[in-house]
């Protein structure tokens, strides 16, 4: 039987701010600017908003929507508290509100000084997801996901194999992919060695295994599919969506298999609720908060089997032009971070044929995923509808 | 300029022990490795938390654990995040699959990086900090 919510709903605007190092504006002035620019994508007025999903902690609430987008009749607002995994994750819940006719245009919006405000080491305290990380595991020097993860990545290359030249190449095709797109953080080529000489962060993550602090805000408007088809963008449809949480999702290290995420649990879901596979997809755009966890994410989604990400990612595999493009727009790696919406964003592009440079040739399907908060995950998969 | 005052020194991270997990803090200080049991169905559970997750039961009491167990996985640490640690870089936390059953991570002390692997036995040890907090580090164990 056909998911209810199948084709349901749809991406009907799109909109970033520029992706920079050093801002004067607030994080909630960029949620803002990205948001009046994805309505305007959609061809619809502010007025037309009737759900707001914000990124949270960090720029604005629904308060905030209604004071300065002036919202008429706010029938919905909701955090999805779910760090990296929020913005997919909350495609969900926007699908799930405009394929019932709660709301009929749902913003989700993030916006993010994480170079000019607060850094990594100080917002592990602020999270009340991370209260048991900061009670057992700040005090013996551990704070950030990049010591937090690299005790799986390690663990993954002690049973499997795997080996910084795997990281590498993940690292150098996020970065080419970037300077194709112009509205980047890291604009200048990588090259395998540069990634192996760059310092060591924690072991075996190096400076080009982690994501960009940057600042920056993207934004996308969820519709129901038949109300997005008479808006101004090609219709692209929500297939199959969903959330999952990890056992022990507070604490990597209690996880009784570190490399076994939320991830897991959402694609069991969203494949089947699409009614396709991983060999269906054109194009992938995976969370990238490390160069290692694209790697597990591949495996997880049945690109490859358990220990085989790191092959699979070289021989031009994941770059323009190979058997299975990832991260068309540079990632998080080498774009910017704004918690992933950047890969939803870039995911519609290219299924609108509006890529540019970085255009998948005929990409009619991809998928993209949502990861974060010590190991949650979300998957959507889209397709350009007829 | 030469007027300008030392900046103080970083002050090291410390746990805010909880109703929940004094009892596991109290033990560390006591250097002694207390670990959470359920009262009903006895599964031992870290970090602790106030209702087993197999039985729900609500009753539990903290019990003495060996302090030995085996390498899962690690990371070495040079980028320090908190200045804190900015002198003890590069240090090695150590996640280990302890014999009680539960998974602890802690600095590794007096190990090369190059003679961990998984499964090497490692065995817990205590560092007071403070008058009322003592932290859980690994160092290598001599019986195996």
């Amino acid at each position: 039987m056909t998911h209810p919510l199948r084709d349901k709903a749809a991406v009907s605007g799109i909109g970033e701010t520029a992706y920079t190092r050093g801002t004067s504006k607030s994080a909630l002035a960029l949620q803002l600017e990205a948001s009046l620019a994805a309505i305007a994508d959609a061809g619809l007025s502010p007025r037309d908003i009737d759900g707001v999903v914000p990124y949270f902690p960090g720029g604005g609430i629904a308060e905030d929507f209604i004071a300065n987008l002036g919202l008429p009749d706010l029938t919905l607002s909701a955090f999805v508290p779910m760090g990296g995994a929020t913005c997919v994750a909350a495609l969900q819940m926007a699908a799930m509100a405009v394929a019932t006719g709660v709301c009929k245009n749902v913003l989700i919006a993030v916006g993010r000084t994480g170079y000019s405000g607060a850094r990594v080491s100080t917002r592990l305290q602020q999270f009340p997801q991370f209260a048991l990380a900061a009670e057992f595991e700040a005090p013996i020097g551990m704070f950030a996901p990049a010591q937090l993860y690299a005790q799986g990545a390690r663990r993954h290359m002690e049973l499997y194999g795997t080996t910084p030249r795997h990281f590498a190449e993940v690292a150098v095709t996020m970065r080419r992919h970037a300077i194709l797109n112009g509205n980047v953080v890291m604009n200048k080529p990588l090259s395998v060695e540069e990634h192996h000489a760059s310092r060591m962060i924690s072991d075996p993550f190096r400076l080009f295994d982690c994501s960009l602090e940057s600042d920056g805000g993207a934004a996308v408007i969820v519709s129901a599919a038949d109300t997005a088809r008479s808006l101004k963008q090609p219709l692209v449809t929500i297939m199959g969506v969903a959330e999952g949480h990890p056992e022990s999702p507070a604490s990597i290290a209690q996880r009784p298999d570190l490399l076994e995420f939320g991830l897991v649990k959402a694609a069991a879901r969203a494949f089947p609720m699409a009614g396709v596979g991983p060999k269906d997809m054109d194009v992938a755009e995976i969370y990238d908060c490390f160069t290692f966890t694209v790697l597990r994410q591949l495996e997880i989604l049945g690109f490859c089997k358990t220990g085989e990400g790191g092959p699979f990612v070289m021989d031009g595999r994941i770059g323009l032009g190979g058997e299975l493009p990832i991260n068309t727009h540079g990632g998080l790696l080498s774009q910017g971070h704004v918690v992933g919406l950047n890969h939803v964003i870039e995911l519609v592009r290219q299924l609108r044929g509006a890529a540019g440079k970085a255009q998948i040739e005929d990409a009619e399907m991809g998928l993209v995923t949502g990861y974060g908060d010590m190991g949650d995950g979300s998957l959507a998969i889209m397709r350009r509808a007829a | 300029m030469s007027t300008t005052t030392a900046p103080p020194a970083p002050e090291r991270p410390l746990p805010t022990p909880t109703r929940e997990s004094r009892p596991y803090w109290d033990g560390l200080r006591e250097h002694r490795l207390m670990l959470q049991h359920c009262a009903a169905c006895g599964k031992v559970r870290h970090y602790p938390r106030p209702v087993c997750p197999h039985c729900f039961s609500m009753e539990s009491a903290f019990k003495e654990a060996p302090l030995g167990g085996k390498v899962h996985a690690w990371t070495v640490c040079h980028h320090p995040f908190d200045f804190f640690f900015k002198q003890a870089t590069p240090y090695i936390v150590a996640l280990v699959d302890m014999d009680a059953g539960v998974r602890i991570n802690a600095p590794l002390r007096n190990v090369a990086e190059g003679d961990l692997e998984i499964g090497r036995r490692l065995r817990l040890a205590f560092e007071p900090v403070g008058k009322d907090i003592t932290l859980p580090y690994f160092v290598a164990d001599q019986g195996g």
